[in-house]
């Protein structure tokens, strides 16, 4: 009986677990319930209510970075609960990493997975035109319907996005033109360590900015070993260094956003220009003469902020300007290292360099960073919801609403300026209302102003605010025709120029420059430079882009 | 006659199954995971002779013959890592697969107890630490004022930066590979050893053999058909885990491609960062595999001729 007994539980037991890793098996994303592997059936209509467009109450599944615990307060939040309930939606969130969101991604866009809406920055990329050539995303109604988004659409490089006259997706924009790059690559240095050495001026040159980085190096006034310039991410080092002679070079990392210039009668990628070699031996030389960090081809962001503020590196390059600035190196470290002790007075950003062709240059990219795509499945009603939603977060009610939230209650118009009211910290009040107002835009311009809070050293703000002023009047954005960038030929569409990549591969190498950057071209050319060359200009003639 | 063989055959298989039908029914949760974490998802293969197609999924996918394998073949940075993942994995497996051995014989012949215990305990415990973390712990310890550099310009050398280094990149990730594994990797080695009869060991030591003679007699003899089974395991495995992918992925950068970059690491940049076709990079999965077949079978041959029982 008692081995009976056993025998019943060992069987209970094994088909237990046999179930329960069937059932494991079989549960998928709850997001998309009922979706099969091919998005082509679209969700059927549900009966529509003329009146009243948002009777319906509707689930809209975001993917978003970090967005399990930015919405963790959601349900505390009267202004989002607010505005949820005016177009009647909940919000289903689908969590994605900064590292792994591109590969998650891809991963739900290839099992018919994807949420309803998804962050990404995917613009240019073989995927992204796949997504749009297989329906995995959805086009953008006509936006007649929704003035807010359709004036946000007449920026020419968020216009230039439209495939066969469609738009396919809602770029975050971060700068109403492109001069505004300039605060995403900025470059800061130790002025205290720099005076220490024996430096009385800021630099305006290369020469004088390696002359300085020579001297506190040398110096080494902390006795910590103190090297060059450092950088928060690899992939930031294009946007410095390509500066010397060849800023259309300047790339944002993702290898599908090099810009085109003509050169010899022909267009060709500007990293593949004949100012390439003398921008990449200036960078050498600083290498060589330990002007940079030679533990920079592993660097990270947090890394690079500890080296600088606490004086290790005489130099950083950051993104995300001054309110990179303000949060991760003041706010985070600074006060922390050195209370007490004006930041202002001891780093300094440094200005934009004249370079070799007495111009001063900065970093150029988009005026956007990352875009909304939505799911190719998703009903037209849903979709009408969305871009509501949309439209509304980009009308200025809803851009005051989430900026300075609600008029006599947290702020009150003073003639042009809008004032505080209260000591409570409005992400305390509304800790979703960035949230939402980044779902949409970053308008990260909107913070260079005195009377928006979000950089929170009043010092620091009003540098932002003259810096960008300044770069405004003195830099030179060089011309190019940003229609080439997006440009769709056979081989371009494969064509990858990680030239962050090539960079640090002249740096650290030991053989001369001209020679090791002949190596990747000749690589370079293998995976069919001179094709892609030939097909864009081909292409560019019969368009008649010049 | 054949046919009532086989029909024998049959009643005495259902027989046995029925006989032992606890073994069996313990047997299947194995099997269901196999079937489905690894037969299953083999329809994707057909991948490799497709262009993936989101629309369509795996199935509905366009077939496209063998152009994958033809733009394999003038793909001048997928012959580099191919070349750098048999070159990694090879010099690998011997540098790092006689280790756990001699770590075993060196450990068994302990005579204290404790000080064996003491011993397995620190050198397994790194083999439960990701890659990630160790990396960490790698790239601090090589950065320019890690220890390592410390130590060096203590004693008058001038500081490098070795994991950016084409030259000495290789090297670094055998020996971090032995660091890591020495210790687990020598337990089935130990529990090889403990299996010996100790009256093997006092009967030699009466007839006089030395410490040598008796590692050589008994104690190798006794392990070999162990190494050997590994040996052909290791080899099947070479291009999978010989080149280890979560290693090389948190150690690399752009500098050392030349001689870092493993078919592996191929495939997650072309599929994830540069976005190519999922066909493409199927087919150079399949071909990793088809390599490591002919590398198992090779293995289980050699194995087999120099007297030793196989896989199969």
């Amino acid at each position: 009986m008692k081995v009976k007994k056993g025998k019943l539980i060992t069987l209970i037991s094994c088909t237990a677990l046999l179930a329960s890793m069937l059932a494991g098996c079989g549960s998928g994303n709850s997001s998309n319930e009922g979706s099969g592997n091919t998005p082509k059936n679209p969700e059927t209509n549900t009966s529509t209510n003329v009146d009243d467009p948002y009777k319906e109450p509707m689930e809209i599944s975001i993917a978003s970075w970090d967005i399990d615990s930015e919405l963790s307060k959601l349900a505390s939040d009267p202004l989002a609960q607010e505005m949820l309930k005016k177009f009647n939606i909940t919000i289903k969130p689908v969590n994605t990493t900064w590292d792994d969101y591109a590969q998650k991604i891809q991963m739900w866009a290839s099992s018919g997975q994807l949420p309803d809406i998804f962050a990404i920055d995917a613009i240019g990329t073989q995927y992204q035109r796949k997504w749009i050539e297989q329906g995995v995303v959805k086009a953008l109604p006509d936006l007649a319907k929704y003035p807010n988004l359709e004036e946000f659409f007449k920026a020419p490089d968020i216009e230039g996005l439209a495939v066969d006259g469609k738009q396919y997706t809602v770029p975050r924009r971060m700068f109403p033109s492109v001069d505004w790059s300039a605060l995403d690559r900025t470059v800061l240095y130790r002025w205290d360590l720099a005076q220490k050495a024996g430096i009385t001026k800021e630099p305006e040159t290369w020469d004088e900015f390696k002359a300085m980085l020579d001297a506190i190096v040398k110096q080494d006034s902390e006795g910590k070993k103190i090297t060059g310039l450092t950088a928060a991410q690899v992939k930031m080092i294009g946007g410095f260094f390509w500066l010397y002679g060849n800023p259309l070079a300047t790339s944002d990392g993702s290898g599908s956003d090099y810009k085109w210039i003509e050169e010899d009668g022909k267009l060709i990628p500007a990293v593949f220009s004949k100012n390439a070699l003398p921008a990449l031996q200036n960078m050498r030389e600083m290498y060589e003469n330990k002007l940079i960090d030679p533990d920079i081809a592993l660097t990270k962001p947090d890394v690079s902020y500890d080296k600088f503020v606490s004086g290790k590196a005489a130099a950083v390059l950051i993104g995300g300007g001054f309110i990179n600035f303000d949060g991760n190196v003041n706010t985070k470290r600074w006060e922390k290292a050195y209370p007490g002790v004006d930041i202002t007075d001891n780093v300094k950003v440094l200005k934009p360099l004249v370079g070799p062709d007495g111009e001063r240059h900065h970093a150029i990219f988009k005026t956007y960073w990352s875009e909304s795509y939505f799911n190719g499945q998703i009903s037209d009603e849903k979709m009408d919801r969305i871009m509501a939603l949309y439209d509304y977060i980009l009308s200025p009610e809803g851009n005051d609403l989430l900026t300075y939230g609600k008029l006599d209650e947290d702020y009150k118009i003073e003639g042009d300026k809008k004032v505080a009211i209260g000591d409570r910290p409005l992400h305390e009040k509304y800790p979703t209302r960035n949230f939402f107002k980044n779902l949409v835009s970053y308008e990260t311009s909107d913070t260079y102003d005195m009377s928006n809070p979000s950089i929170t050293n009043e010092k620091i703000r009003k540098e932002g605010v003259e810096y960008i002023d300044w770069i405004l009047k003195n830099t030179k954005v060089p011309n190019y025709d940003i229609r080439l960038t997006y440009m769709s030929t056979p081989t371009k569409d494969k064509f990858n120029v990680l030239d962050h990549d090539d960079l640090l591969k002249v740096m650290l190498s030991k053989e001369p420059v001209d020679k090791v950057w002949e190596g990747i071209m000749k690589d370079y050319k293998a995976k069919g430079l001179d094709k892609m060359i030939e097909e864009v200009n081909a292409k560019a003639a019969e368009e008649g882009i010049k | 006659m054949a046919k009532m063989t086989n029909q024998v055959h049959k009643r005495s298989l259902w027989r046995t199954i029925l006989q032992y039908k606890y073994f069996y029914i313990m047997v299947l949760p194995l099997l269901a995971w196999y079937a489905i974490f690894s037969y299953a998802p083999m329809y994707g293969v057909t991948l490799a002779f497709k262009t993936f197609d989101y629309r369509e999924g795996i199935l509905g996918s366009p077939w496209i013959g063998l152009e994958h394998f033809r733009t394999m073949m003038t793909d001048l940075e997928l012959r580099r890592a191919f070349f750098n993942t048999i070159m990694i994995s090879l010099v690998k497996l011997v540098t790092h697969f006689p280790t756990p051995i001699i770590l075993a014989i060196v450990l068994y012949e302990f005579s204290r107890v404790v000080a064996r215990r003491v011993f397995q305990t620190i050198l397994t415990f790194p083999h439960f630490i990701s890659w990630v973390v160790l990396s960490g712990i790698i790239v601090n310890l090589m950065s320019r004022d890690g220890i390592m550099n410390q130590l060096i310009v203590m004693f008058g050398g001038e500081a490098i930066s070795p994991l950016v280094d084409e030259n000495s990149f290789r090297p670094i990730l055998y020996i971090t590979h032995i660091w890591r594994e020495i210790g687990w990797d020598s337990i089935i080695y130990l529990a090889a050893l403990a299996g010996i009869n100790p009256e093997l060991y006092e009967a030699a030591e009466m007839d006089g053999a030395n410490r040598f003679k008796r590692l050589l007699h008994i104690a190798w003899p006794g392990i070999k058909s162990t190494v050997a089974i590994l040996l052909i395991l290791h080899v099947g495995q070479l291009m999978s885990q010989g080149a280890s992918f979560d290693q090389i992925f948190n150690l690399y950068s752009s500098p050392v491609y030349s001689v870092a970059d493993t078919i592996d690491t191929f495939i997650y940049r072309t599929s994830f960062t540069t976005g190519g076709d999922f066909g493409y990079t199927t087919a150079v999965g399949i071909m990793k595999s088809f390599i490591s077949l002919v590398l198992l079978v090779v293995a289980n041959t050699i194995v087999k001729k120099l007297g030793e029982e196989g896989l199969y």
